[in-house]
């Protein structure tokens, strides 16, 4: 529970405003599941976090505050500032994830790279054959384009085939990461810990996924 | 952020890259990444069956100058060595010697990952147990 730092009702909703007193908060600590009034968990409506995040940036917009003390202007100017950032991260539901387990105290992404034991950093070994064999056909294709030769349209068919796979792979991944994120919204302790590992995994296959899609995409884009 | 010069050196003339028979009884493959950069390395040994040295090492990296060139260090280091003596190589050998910076530090544990599995691979096709090898030392 957190109150106005003017006229100390307790804040509800979000905690960039007072809706006692109207007073804009002033605090660096706020999170931005709080600045956006909600509850820290991975599952979040889409249309209230947007209706929300409209509402209190008409709310708290520099420009009525233009008459307003130059402590209150510096005040609405932050947690607009804030409310930006809130909405950018909360917004994805990759980047808010990441966010969540940050706030959760957890490493996540660059982070742990290179901490754990090599066990746990070692990415999935199911795909590192075909990650290694994708590197290959896109190196022979780079290649191909670099010499000015036409590509070989059976390597770009390869490609394009395992650009689908691959982004398929992706679409699973965010759906175990939904189903993980539900378990920790719903679950006990012991449960939440057990799903933040698992989304810490889920989260560096999307990583690596994600970066192998883009290199097809980019490659078979420059051989059309 | 500015690569040390061993580390472009081993970039722009990467020693020993290629590959080696997967299938032959003598050669060991590694074949490592890193999930947060999405780099890929194999590392390949051919260890002479008798003396247990590394008589040849290929390597082949997707992924940026620093990976690059650890695993090309890699290389060099195991050739000549014997399987127990290249698994004494550390990670923290390669980033002395490349002057790697801490954000890149990961990229030599995976070079060392690399030999690593290569050398278990090796053992596995071989029949060779973790510690015979030990004591072969």
């Amino acid at each position: 529970m957190n109150h106005c730092t003017s006229c100390q009702k307790a804040l509800e909703g979000s905690w960039l405003v007072c809706t006692g007193c109207g007073a804009v908060q002033r605090n660096a600590a706020i999170d931005y599941f709080q600045a956006l009034g909600q509850e820290r968990r991975f599952g979040v409506n889409a249309a209230t976090l947007e209706r929300e995040f409209h509402r209190l940036s008409r709310r708290l917009h520099p420009d009525r505050f233009a008459r307003a003390s130059a402590e209150e202007q510096q005040n609405s100017l932050a947690a607009t500032a804030l409310l930006n950032d809130a909405w950018r991260t909360l917004r994805d539901p990759v980047t808010r994830l990441e966010y969540l387990l940050k706030l959760e105290g957890y490493a996540v992404g660059e982070e742990h790279a290179g901490k754990g034991k090599s066990a746990e950093r070692q990415p999935p070994s199911d795909l590192l054959e075909e990650v290694f064999e994708l590197n290959m056909q896109l190196e022979e294709l780079r290649m191909s384009q670099k010499m000015g030769e036409a590509a070989d349209e059976a390597v770009v068919k390869d490609l394009a085939a395992t650009g689908v796979r691959f982004e398929s792979m992706l679409q699973a991944v965010d759906d175990a990461l939904a189903a993980e994120g539900a378990k920790w919204d719903t679950g006990a302790a012991e449960a939440r810990t057990g799903a933040a590992t698992q989304m810490i995994q889920l989260l560096d296959r999307r990583r690596y996924l994600r970066n192998l899609v883009r290199d097809v995409r980019e490659t078979l884009g420059a051989a059309a | 952020m500015a690569y040390s010069d061993k580390v472009v050196d081993h970039y722009n003339n990467p020693r020993n890259v290629g590959a080696l028979d997967k299938s032959s009884e003598e050669v060991g493959t590694g074949l490592v990444g890193a999930p947060e950069c999405g780099d890929v390395m194999r590392l390949q040994i051919r260890v002479n069956p008798e003396t247990q040295v590394i008589e040849e090492a290929k390597f082949k990296t997707f992924g940026c100058g620093s990976a690059i060139a650890s695993s090309s260090l890699a290389t060099e280091w195991v050739k000549g060595k014997t399987i127990a003596e290249a698994m004494e190589i550390k990670n923290t050998d390669i980033v002395k010697e490349l002057a790697l910076p801490p954000v890149k530090i990961h990229c030599s544990v995976l070079a060392e990952d690399a030999i690593r599995a290569a050398i278990g691979d090796w053992k596995k096709k071989n029949g060779v147990a973790e510690t015979e090898a030990v004591a072969a030392n």
